[in-house]
């Protein structure tokens, strides 16, 4: 299925293509913001999604962070969740197997401590069936990895290259914002080959109780999400496509509604990515689909393609 | 996944936003969808129906339902206490507005308790799970369509204790509802000069042994909840905890909510409190342990 027939006249195709990766429709979710999917299933007709990028596997069990693992911001949250999963081995045999019944594209987002052990951990990924793509999380603020790998282009360049080398689907990069210029990352990322690039995880911040004189998160710092951050991703979005127009980018950052969507798509993103705003709205994401095609219908576009990366700038 | 554990999403209109203190609000919700499953234990997150700030859903137990005199279930009601954004922002809606709410969410008590002396101890806010349990064990309310009715010769007794008088809440629901309560405060400005485990040790030593409970059932602040898990521990009596931590979906999506429970093999293991919980056999519980 590659549109969803409106009503009986008029048929909008929300078909996208980023890279060799091709998606039903441009909306999908965010690692770490929908479980494993199976928790959503009361709220969200998962069939009808673009895409799912479950939580971030790693190789080993993690046991996460200590709590208080999130706090309350202004129109956002800060969380330390600290990559809380039981492993690679227990996705591959307990969640894929039902990920592929699902009836959408299923994105497998892994963190490695370090370039080998992502490509050891893509390797495996690029064994199973029914993955549509390979996210690289080189960007969670919330555990370290000695080398930091997500803000060092060279590590990044060699790390697209060989996870290509030994994995055979799509890949896509997951930058963090927590940099200079992110057009440098997101140049590594294209150079080396990735098929689109993930624009973008959280920022990092902090919470304090004055009083206590101590920060709120357990981890003392931790990574902020939520509409708070809309206004800095986009503009990050628009940065990375206007310095690499072919470079396939999915929107991330504080969407929660179809003109959210629709700014994304216009600055440059091929695809978004809904997260905080699941645990606002949890049917949002799935109402996300039928909004966008009433929008572009409206607008009399028929094809979602025509309008990404159409933003012009106001200053010639 | 029980069908009462099948979460729904609802805009729901508010009927009913009652000030009982500056601090403490019960509202009552038009969400019959929700109101007709939700059993006692379970909670539903709430925030209001617009806006972004305060952004996250606010976990609330559901106090109790109202059904009508056909026997369907038409409102749902919360108590809350105003503690900071979110449920302040709460306390400024007014009837005909609407909230956002999404539950049942999380596991309900078990329909008939395995025990004939039941003590309920609460704390603070932990009072609010409370009615609705009293209510549907005792045969009187059908929460989430099912009449259960415990053992007749069972009883329900309830420890309530605050650190004053002053932030005592309005518990005359839980005297008609035929439960025996007892009062005790920190001061000891009303009921008995304590804390609640000093109030459990004084009615445990004045009890025949045959007279003493098999069940302890508990919520309220967490300093309390380890207190009586250890009190029940010495003691031998099993202990029920009903936790509350802080959560930012409700159901299962964020791993934020997560508490330590002991598992089978010894071990321990952080477990999402909002899909396996919020209750939990004191026991299992790794108090502590972060
Ligand atoms: C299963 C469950 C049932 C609950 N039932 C009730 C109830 O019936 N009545 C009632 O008054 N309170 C209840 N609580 C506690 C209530 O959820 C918090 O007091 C409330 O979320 C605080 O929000 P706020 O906007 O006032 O505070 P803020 O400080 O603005 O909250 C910031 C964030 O912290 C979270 N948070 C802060 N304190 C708590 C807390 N004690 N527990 C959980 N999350 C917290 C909030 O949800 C929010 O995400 C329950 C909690 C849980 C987990
Ligand atoms: C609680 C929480 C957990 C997250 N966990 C992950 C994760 O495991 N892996 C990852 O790549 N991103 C993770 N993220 C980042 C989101 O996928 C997303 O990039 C970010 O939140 C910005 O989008 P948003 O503002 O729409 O939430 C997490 C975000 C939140 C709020
Ligand atoms: S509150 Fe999100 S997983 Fe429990």
């Amino acid at each position: 299925m590659t549109a969803r027939p409106n009503d009986t006249n008029a048929i909008v195709d929300l078909s996208v293509r980023l890279g060799r990766l091709s998606l039903r429709n441009p909306i999908l979710v965010a690692s770490g913001t929908f479980g494993y999917a199976r928790e959503m299933v009361p709220f969200v007709p998962l069939a009808d999604l673009g895409g799912i990028v479950p939580k971030t596997v790693t190789a080993r069990p993690r046991a996460g962070n200590p709590t208080p693992r999130i706090v309350e911001t202004s129109a956002g949250m800060l969380n330390a969740i600290g990559l809380d999963n039981d492993g690679l081995d227990h996705f591959l045999e307990h969640h894929l197997p039902w990920l592929r019944t699902v009836g959408t594209s299923i994105f497998v987002n892994i963190a490695g401590e370090d370039i080998d052990q992502f490509v050891a951990m893509a390797t495996q990924v690029g064994r199973a069936e029914g993955v549509a793509a390979v996210e690289l999380n080189i960007s969670c603020p919330n555990v370290s990895h000695g080398l930091d790998l997500g803000v060092d282009p060279a590590s990044i360049r060699t790390l697209v290259k060989r996870v290509r080398e030994v994995c055979p689907h799509p890949i896509v990069a997951k930058l963090t914002p927590n940099v200079t210029d992110i057009v440098v990352p997101a140049r590594a990322a294209f150079d080396a080959g990735a098929d689109a690039v993930s624009l973008v995880n959280t920022f990092k911040g902090m919470a304090v109780n004055w009083r206590k004189r101590r920060p709120i998160l357990a981890n003392d710092i931790g990574g902020l999400s939520g509409p708070a951050i809309k206004p800095l991703a986009l503009r990050m979005v628009w940065e990375v496509h206007r310095a690499l127009p072919e470079l396939p980018i999915i929107g991330i950052g504080g969407i929660s509604n179809v003109d959210d969507v629709l700014e994304f798509l216009v600055a440059g993103a091929s695809a978004v990515q809904v997260g905080t705003a699941t645990f606002a709205d949890p049917s949002v994401s799935g109402r996300l689909v039928d909004e966008l095609a009433d929008a572009l219908k409206a607008e009399g576009v028929a094809d979602v393609k025509s309008v990404i990366g159409t933003l012009r700038s106001n200053r010639g | 996944m029980n069908e009462h554990c099948t979460p729904l999403q609802a805009d729901a209109e508010i009927l009913e936003n009652h000030e009982y203190r500056p601090w403490l609000f019960r509202m009552r919700l038009a969400a019959p969808a929700i109101a007709s499953k939700i059993r006692p234990g379970q909670f539903v997150m709430i925030r209001s129906a617009w806006g972004n700030d305060p952004l996250l859903g606010r976990p609330l137990a559901v106090y109790d339902v109202d059904w009508d005199a056909a026997g369907q279930a038409v409102s749902l009601e919360v108590i809350y206490q105003i503690f900071g954004r979110g449920t302040k922002r709460l306390s400024q809606m007014t009837p005909g507005e609407s909230v956002r709410i999404w539950g049942p969410l999380g596991h309900s008590f078990d329909e008939i308790p395995d025990a004939r002396r039941i003590w309920f101890v609460a704390g603070g806010i932990g009072y609010t799970p409370f009615l609705a349990l009293a209510k549907w064990w005792m045969g009187s309310s059908p929460y989430g369509g099912k009449t259960v009715r415990m053992d007749s010769t069972a009883s329900i007794n309830m420890i309530y204790g605050a650190r004053s008088s002053d932030m005592i809440p309005p518990l005359a629901d839980f005297r008609d509802s035929g439960i025996d309560l007892q009062l005790c405060t920190d001061d000891g400005s009303a009921g008995f000069s304590g804390r609640v485990t000093d109030l459990m040790t004084e009615n445990w030593s004045s009890l025949p042994e045959e007279a003493r409970p098999d069940l302890v059932v508990t919520c309220g602040p967490e300093p309390m909840l380890a207190a009586v898990s250890a009190w029940a521990g010495e003691r031998q009596v099993r202990c029920l905890v009903s936790l509350e931590n802080q959560m930012a979906c409700g159901f299962g999506a964020c791993f934020s909510c997560v508490a330590p429970i002991r598992q089978a093999d010894g071990s321990t293991d952080l477990k999402r409190v909002c899909l396996e919980g919020p209750i939990f056999d004191a026991a299992d519980v790794a108090w502590g342990h972060r």
